[in-house]
């Protein structure tokens, strides 16, 4: 197909599109997301006992909050072709912030760690509670699709992440942030790991549009130049 | 990227029409970037052919298309198009590359053999007239052993029971009727 044909096959298909504006859709994403983490906290049967907490357990827990938020704007922001940058360093230092906290709150235990295999409930209630907020979010930022769509999935797992790390936290609080650390910190790897190649099977800017993906199907015939 | 394509403003009406599904202003936007996305590409991508700048033409118009919904009228249309013309020349370059690492390239190689005297040899070969009058000029033993050995595909013992000879004395009557063929072909080959 060559170029002028395409474009009027564009032209042919076209249908009025609804503005996608990341602000509304990062705030709405968002908004469900802490209602939803906020329920699975108090439905999940926990320890308890965050009432005699003090500031070394809500230090972090602020933090992964940030992470999430602003993890969860960068997410949607960078969806958007010519997207400022910025966006993007706020999260990061965020998450720094947030893995400061955890790590300077206790000395490395690896055999704590180790022995604390009840924190398996805490990495299922990360990446089995998170999944449902990463399909909501896939569903969402399906409609930019994204040109850097690693990325986009990259900060959108964080802030999932980042959201039910905190579930997790005030549902079954830790003693220890060294285990804190260990295991939320790696099932929030885990969970950014496994979007960020997903998304661009996912994501792809060519899947978001039927008559887009149609025509690029039918760009197999040799193009010439007009 | 310092290209200008034109007043933004412009574009981004045309663009805002669109995304309420303005046919002909969306065709009108389509042809004005296709130009100076063409040279864009062109320049950042000299060394690739005709077709391939096409190519990646048409693959910065079909992300523009399924992305449309993603421009914003009250900011400029340049920077958010040529976002678009950078994620894609960047994609292009990495299939590029992931490509170049799988394939190895390798000579053409001739269809015949390139010595003169070896076409020669298989255009005598398939003179089928020459050939046909050289077995008729064969004696009558020796054109026997050939048409049942060679041209009829018969076995040795098949073609020894039909001419009631030997097995010997068929295979001594080929090997005289093929030396025979080689003179009489001018062929010298064993």
């Amino acid at each position: 197909m060559n170029t002028d044909d395409l474009i009027d096959r564009l032209a042919t298909d076209l249908r009025p599109v609804k503005p996608w504006r990341p602000g509304p859709k990062a705030a709405g994403w968002l908004t469900g997301a802490v209602l939803y983490v906020a329920v699975l906290a108090l439905v999940m049967p926990g320890r308890g006992g965050t009432g005699g907490a003090g500031l070394s357990f809500w230090l972090p827990q602020l933090a992964a909050l940030a992470t999430g938020v602003l993890a969860g704007v960068a997410a949607f922001a960078s969806a958007v072709p010519a997207y400022p940058k910025h966006v993007l360093v706020w999260p990061a230092v965020a998450a720094l912030l947030w893995l400061t906290t955890l790590a300077a709150g206790a000395p490395w235990e690896t055999e704590a760690i180790v022995a604390a295999q009840h924190e398996w409930r805490c990495v299922s209630f990360i990446l089995a509670g998170g999944a449902p907020l990463v399909a909501a979010s896939a569903a969402m930022l399906r409609g930019a699709a994204p040109l850097a769509p690693r990325v986009t999935a990259a900060f959108a797992a964080l802030a999932v992440g980042a959201l039910t790390n905190l579930g997790a936290c005030l549902s079954l609080p830790h003693a220890s942030h060294a285990v804190t650390l260990a295991w939320h910190g790696g099932a929030v790897l885990v969970l950014v790991a496994a979007c960020a190649p997903a998304a661009r099977f996912v994501l792809g800017p060519t899947r978001s549009s039927p008559g887009a993906a149609r025509a690029s199907t039918d760009r197999s015939t040799p193009s010439r130049p007009r | 990227m310092p290209e200008r394509l034109s007043p933004s403003d412009d574009l981004g009406r045309l663009m805002h029409a669109a995304q309420q599904g303005d046919s002909a202003a969306y065709v009108e936007l389509l042809r004005t970037i296709t130009a100076r996305i063409r040279r864009i590409v062109r320049r950042q991508r000299g060394f690739a052919g005709a077709a391939d700048v096409e190519d990646l033409v048409q693959d910065v118009l079909l992300s523009v298309h399924a992305v449309r919904a993603t421009y914003d009228p009250t900011r400029p249309f340049v920077p958010w198009l040529l976002a678009i013309v950078r994620h894609r020349l960047a994609d292009a370059a990495r299939r590029y590359a992931r490509a170049a690492g799988r394939e190895v390239r390798i000579d053409e190689d001739d269809v015949t053999f390139a010595e003169l005297a070896t076409n020669e040899g298989s255009e005598a070969a398939g003179d089928a007239e020459a050939l046909r009058a050289a077995v008729r000029a064969l004696p009558q033993g020796q054109r026997q052993a050939i048409e049942l050995l060679k041209l009829e595909g018969r076995s040795l013992r098949e073609a020894a029971a039909i001419c009631g000879t030997s097995e010997g004395a068929l295979k001594v009557a080929t090997h005289r009727a093929l030396a025979t063929l080689r003179r009489t072909l001018g062929t010298n080959r064993s």
